[in-house]
């Protein structure tokens, strides 16, 4: 983990209404798909805590960060950024068939996995009622509902989702009790995050096999065998 | 300076930015007896000028947590103030006890439930007395009636716990929890200065975000300050720059 500051060079509305913006600010600050950096306006004393920005796009100047930004951040606030924090994606070298599963509220979290994955010579399949934003050819889509039927195609498969619909996950893909999923899958779990891992405060407590784990500090991208659900 | 519980979980990380020089103790997330778990539901939600904090106060209970974190404390630059949360006199002496010959455990700190009652109070403070200093932390809303009680039954000081609030979220969900932020600070810094008026020793605490605060509760009479969700908003960078 690092201190640098950034810089909001661009505020934009996402395909979901939620606001994203680039942040200008040294490559070593740039989060891995699935990891997060923390984020605050120096000048602004009334936030109480940080933002936690994930990566949605890279360029050389910074990267596009989402969820929904503070509405005080204005084109030019400067940033004090601390991170990258947490687990991110880690897709094994042999995937050939990428499934991606959008259970959140926008797939931008994805889209540095489907970039990254394009490079490859596999295919990748995603399965989401939201918005599609604009993606490589490579990529086809269909809706939620079509998962079911579809589970034995992949090889390992990239989740985003929210930690409420943790539970509802088995229910969603119509999966009986203590069976698993045929293949890997790793698992972006999005949740309010307030101590960044600082304190253990509990906040981002996720269920897993034995006790609990922290969104924060043990994730936010999880084996999803290594979670209750 | 110090942490406040539940700031800083349960042992100095002395990989974190913080830098340990500015504080002269380290007070543990709350520890009980047996393990607990994280609350259900809502946990966090945020308002104008601060946050709703509801976490149960997880942790892997107090013989766990020896196992796993008494070894760093013994290791701290800093004196360690281990924080107990109890639900009964036979608990808090019990953990006491257990505490007491523990290489670098200085203190305790007792929380209390916020319907605590002034005999709840004292019974709580003889039970946790022995050989460490005992800090009694109080609902800062009930803190001038409770706070005589803790003194007089032997407790060194008192601190104070984050007051509770509530509201209905955009959803509609009645969300409540513990209340941090810039927006607590003044009501804490009126229950410092009555408890110094009346000659408590108080640590003071509650939405702490900047040194002329920190300096402001020592100039109205505490003896020390606590600080708590100002570490969580650079990762432990920048805390007093």
């Amino acid at each position: 983990m690092g201190h640098y500051r950034g810089r909001v060079t661009e505020i934009r509305f996402e395909l979901n209404r939620h606001l994203e913006a680039f942040i200008a600010c040294p490559s070593q600050a740039v989060p891995h798909a699935g990891q997060y950096l923390l984020a605050s306006d120096p000048d602004d004393p009334s936030a109480s805590l940080g933002s936690s920005l994930f990566l949605a796009g890279q360029t050389s100047q910074g990267f596009w960060a989402v969820p929904s930004m503070p509405v005080t951040w204005k084109p030019g606030a400067n940033l004090n950024l601390a991170g990258p924090l947490g687990h991110g994606f880690n897709l094994p070298a042999n995937v050939q068939r990428l499934g991606l599963v959008g259970l959140g509220d926008t797939l931008a979290r994805l889209m540095p996995v489907i970039q990254q994955f394009a490079a490859s010579q596999g295919s990748m399949t995603l399965f989401s009622d939201l918005p599609l934003p604009e993606a490589p050819a490579a990529l086809e889509a269909y809706p939620l509902a079509s998962l079911v039927d579809a589970l034995d195609w992949p090889d390992f498969i990239a989740f985003d989702l929210s930690l409420e619909r943790v539970s509802e996950l088995r229910d969603t893909l119509k999966l009986p009790m203590n069976s698993g999923l045929p293949c890997p899958a790793q698992a972006l779990i999005i949740s309010s995050m307030p101590c960044a891992g600082m304190a253990q405060c509990g906040a981002c407590a996720l269920p897993a096999r034995r006790g609990w784990k922290l969104v924060c500090e043990d994730g936010p991208v999880f084996d999803l065998q290594s979670i209750k659900w | 300076m110090m942490n406040a519980a539940g700031s800083l979980g349960f042992s100095p990380d002395l990989h974190s930015p913080v830098d340990w020089s500015r504080l002269g103790a380290f007070v543990t997330n709350p520890v009980s007896l047996q393990p607990r778990t994280a609350a259900r539901g809502s946990r966090f939600s945020t308002f104008p000028g601060g946050f709703l904090l509801h976490s149960g106060y997880p942790n892997l209970g107090l013989t766990n947590t020896l196992r796993r974190y008494s070894k760093h404390w013994n290791a701290s630059p800093l004196p360690v103030i281990v924080n107990l949360l109890a639900s009964s006199v036979e608990e808090v002496m019990r953990m006491a006890r257990q505490l007491e010959p523990v290489e670098g455990v200085t203190g305790l700190e007792i929380s209390l439930p916020n319907n605590a009652t002034p005999e709840l109070v004292q019974a709580f403070t003889r039970a946790a007395l022995g050989e460490l200093p005992v800090i009694v932390r109080l609902p800062v809303e009930r803190s001038t009636e409770l706070a005589s009680g803790a003194i007089n039954a032997g407790a060194s000081a008192i601190s104070l716990a984050p007051p509770r609030g509530a509201f209905r979220d955009q959803k509609g969900a009645w969300v409540q929890g513990r209340m941090y932020g810039p927006s607590v600070y003044p009501f804490s810094l009126r229950v410092v200065q009555e408890l110094s008026q009346i000659g408590v020793p108080t640590i003071g605490a509650g939405g702490v975000t900047n040194l002329e605060q920190v300096n402001a509760m020592l100039a109205v009479g505490a003896t020390a300050v606590q600080l708590d969700s100002i570490f969580w908003r650079e990762a432990g960078y920048n805390i007093f720059p």
